[in-house]
C-alpha cells in the first residue's frame, strides 16, 4: 500500500487517540466538578436539581460550615500536626536516609529490611497497644497523649519515618559520591561533607518528602479518630455524622479539605510527583 | 586497660563489649544518624507489635480493659475463636469483610493497572496539550481520601446522585433506580472510587516508566516487522514490568488497609457499611473499639498481617526475576 495511506491512517488514529484521552479526561474531572458545583448550591437546589449548573451561584455554604463547626479550629490542628510531623520528619528521615545510602555498617541491612517490614504491619495492629499504652502514659507519667495534637505529632512522625527514608536514601543515592570525598580529602569532617555538600543536593529529594509526609498526615483518619484528634478528618467525620441531609455544607467541606493539597500540587507539581514515583519504585 | 593493651589477651578473643564499642567507634556518625529514626521505629513499631502479639492471647475485654497486659492469659483461644466458630455473628462479620477486601483489592489493583496503562500510552505520543492533558488527569489525587468517600457517597444516592441522575434520568440507560448503597452494589460503589483516586498515580507512574524505554529498541522491532501489539508486547511490557511489580506491591497494601473511602462513604461516617461494603479495617477498628475487644481484635489484626506476609512472599516469588535484573 502507498505511503499516503498508512501517513492517514497514523492520523486517524491518532485522533481517535485524543478522543479517547479527551474522554477519560472528562470521566475523571466529572466528581470534582460535581463537588465543586454541590457546594455553591443551596441544598433544595442539589435535592431537585436536574441541570449541570446551578441557577445560582451562591458562595455561603462556606461561611456557614465555617461558623457551624468550628472548621477553624480543626484545620488549625491540622496545620500544626501536619506541619510539625513533616519538619521533624524530614530532619530525621534526611538523616537515616543519607546513613543508608552512604555507610555501609553492620546492622544496615536489618535496619533497611525493618523499614520496609513495617509497611506491612496493619495500623489496627499497633493502634490497640498503642492506645493502651498511651493512658498509662497519661495515669503515670500524666502525659496527654490521647487528644492531643502532640500525641498525634508523635505518632505520625513515627509512621511516616519509614517511607520517608527510603524515598530519601534512593534520592542521597543518585547523588555522586565524588564530590563528598574531595572535600574529604580536603580536610573536611563526614558530617560536613554531608552537611554542606550532600545536603544542597539533595533538597530536591526532601522537598519531595515532606510534601509526601504532609499529604499523608493530611490524609490520615483512623488514628486522628481512635485517638480523638480534632483534625480535619475527624472534624468532617463528626460533622457528617450531626448534619445528615445538608449535602450543600458536605460539598463545601470537601472542597475546603481539598483546596490546601491542590495549592500544593500546583506549587510544587514536579516535586511532588518525582517524590511519590521516587519513593515507590526504589 | 593495661588488660586490653598486653600481648596475651591480643590473642584472645574479644570480649563481645569491646567488639560492639569497636564497631561502634568505626561507624559512629552512620549510628548517631540512624538513632532517632530506630528510637521512634523501637517505641512506636517493634514495641506496639510485640505488646498486640502477646494481647492476642489475652482476655483483654471490656471487663478487664484496666487491667491492660495483665488481663486473663487464654493462649490460643483468640485465634481458635476466629478460626472455628465460623457461626458467631462477629466472626461471620470478619469473614464477608475479609472476603470483600480480596475481592476490593484485586478491583481496584486491575483496574487502575490497566486503565493507567491505557491512559500512560495516551499521554507517551507528542500533542500540543500534553502537559495540560497529564495535569488534568492527575487532579483526583488532590483529593483527600476521606473526601473521595464522602463525595461519591453523595454521588451514589439513590434519588439524587449524581450517577443515577446520568444514567437514568439523562441517558435512560437503565429503567429503575438501583441502590448503589445498599446490597452487593456497594462493592462497586467501594471499588470505583478508589480506582478513581488511585489512578492518576497508576498513570503517572506508568507514564514515567514508558519514557526510560530506550526508542532503539523499538526501531528494532520496526525493523524485525513488529506490529504495535507485538512492540507493546514485546517490548514495552517486559522493559517496565519491575515497576509495574512495585506499583502492584503498593497498590495491594494501600487497599488492603483501606478505610478512609469506606468509612466516609456509609452511615454517615459513623454506621456500617453493610455486608458487601465492610472491609478489614474498618470491621476491626470497629468490633475493637465499640465493644473494647482488644483481645480479639489483636488476634484478628496478627492473622491480617500474615496475610500480608504471605502475599508479599507470593509477590516476591513472582516477579523475582524481574526484580533482579536490574
Amino acid at each position: 500500500m502507498s505511503p499516503t495511506y498508512y501517513r492517514i491512517r497514523r492520523r486517524v488514529l491518532d485522533r481517535l487517540a485524543d478522543l479517547l484521552l479527551i474522554a477519560i479526561i472528562l470521566l475523571v474531572l466529572f466528581p470534582i466538578f460535581w463537588m465543586i458545583v454541590n457546594s455553591l448550591r443551596t441544598n433544595q437546589d442539589i435535592l431537585t436539581a436536574t441541570t449541570l449548573l446551578p441557577q445560582k451561584l451562591q458562595f455561603h455554604n462556606y461561611r456557614d460550615l465555617w461558623a457551624q463547626v468550628d472548621f477553624g479550629r480543626y484545620f488549625r490542628n491540622s496545620l500544626i500536626v501536619c506541619g510539625v510531623t513533616t519538619i521533624v520528619v524530614s530532619l530525621l528521615a534526611t538523616l537515616s536516609g543519607y546513613a543508608l545510602a552512604r555507610f555501609r555498617f553492620p546492622g544496615a541491612d536489618v535496619f533497611g529490611l525493618a523499614v520496609l517490614g513495617t509497611q506491612l504491619i496493619p495500623g489496627i495492629l499497633f493502634l490497640l497497644p498503642l492506645y493502651g499504652n498511651f493512658i498509662l502514659i497519661k495515669k503515670r507519667l500524666g502525659v496527654p497523649l490521647v487528644g492531643t495534637n502532640f500525641g498525634a505529632i508523635v505518632l505520625y512522625t513515627a509512621f511516616f519515618l519509614p517511607l520517608s527514608l527510603w524515598i530519601l536514601r534512593s534520592f542521597f543515592a543518585t547523588i555522586p559520591r565524588e564530590l563528598e570525598e574531595a572535600a574529604l580529602i580536603d580536610g573536611a569532617t563526614p558530617f560536613a561533607a554531608f552537611w554542606r555538600i550532600a545536603l544542597p543536593l539533595a533538597r530536591p529529594g526532601i522537598v519531595a518528602t515532606a510534601i509526601y509526609v504532609f499529604l499523608s498526615a493530611w490524609d490520615e483518619l483512623l488514628f486522628a479518630w481512635v485517638l480523638n484528634v480534632k483534625t480535619i478528618p475527624v472534624g468532617i467525620r463528626l460533622f457528617v455524622g450531626q448534619y445528615t441531609n445538608r449535602f450543600d455544607l458536605m460539598s463545601a467541606a470537601a472542597v475546603v479539605s481539598t483546596i490546601p493539597v491542590l495549592v500544593i500540587f500546583f506549587l510544587l507539581q514536579r516535586q511532588m510527583i518525582s517524590g511519590l514515583t521516587a519513593g515507590a519504585i526504589k | 586497660m593495661e588488660n586490653v593493651t598486653s600481648v596475651p589477651s591480643r590473642t584472645q578473643p574479644e570480649t563481645r563489649f569491646q567488639r560492639w564499642r569497636d564497631t561502634w567507634s568505626r561507624h559512629r556518625l552512620a549510628y548517631r544518624m540512624i538513632a532517632p529514626t530506630v528510637v521512634a521505629m523501637l517505641l512506636v513499631h517493634l514495641v506496639p507489635t510485640i505488646e498486640a502479639l502477646y494481647m492476642s492471647m489475652l482476655d483483654l475485654n471490656q471487663y478487664t480493659l484496666g487491667q491492660f497486659l495483665r488481663a486473663p492469659f487464654i493462649g490460643l483461644a483468640n485465634y481458635r475463636f476466629l478460626l472455628l466458630t465460623p457461626d458467631n455473628p462477629i466472626v461471620h462479620g470478619l469473614g464477608q469483610a475479609t472476603r470483600n477486601t480480596l475481592i476490593y483489592s484485586v478491583a481496584v489493583n486491575t483496574t487502575t493497572l490497566g486503565l493507567g496503562m491505557v491512559a500512560a500510552l495516551l499521554l507517551n505520543r507528542r500533542f500540543w496539550w500534553r502537559g495540560l492533558a497529564r495535569t488534568l488527569i492527575l487532579m483526583p489525587w488532590v483529593v483527600p481520601t476521606y473526601a473521595v468517600g464522602l463525595l461519591w457517597g453523595m454521588m451514589w444516592l439513590r434519588e439524587r446522585g449524581a450517577i443515577n441522575v446520568i444514567l437514568v434520568d439523562w441517558l435512560h440507560l437503565l429503567d429503575q433506580r438501583p441502590f448503589w448503597l445498599i446490597g452487593p452494589n456497594t462493592l462497586w460503589a467501594i471499588i470505583i472510587p478508589t480506582a478513581w483516586r488511585q489512578l492518576p498515580f497508576a498513570t503517572i507512574m506508568l507514564l514515567s516508566a514508558l519514557q526510560t524505554v530506550p526508542e532503539d529498541l523499538y526501531d528494532a522491532a520496526v525493523v524485525d516487522g513488529a506490529s504495535s501489539w507485538q512492540r507493546f508486547r514485546y517490548v514495552t511490557l517486559p522493559w517496565i514490568k519491575p515497576v509495574v511489580a512495585i506499583m502492584l506491591l503498593w497498590g495491594m497494601i494501600f487497599t488492603f488497609f483501606g478505610y478512609n473511602i469506606v468509612v466516609m462513604m456509609f452511615g454517615n461516617g459513623g454506621g456500617y457499611p453493610g455486608e458487601w461494603g465492610d472491609l478489614l479495617m474498618p470491621a476491626l477498628e470497629r468490633q475493637s473499639f465499640r465493644y473494647w475487644l482488644f483481645g480479639l481484635g489483636a488476634a484478628a489484626s496478627t492473622l491480617m498481617m500474615i496475610g500480608m506476609m504471605f502475599f508479599v512472599f507470593v509477590w516476591y516469588r513472582t516477579f523475582q526475576s524481574s526484580l533482579t535484573q536490574e
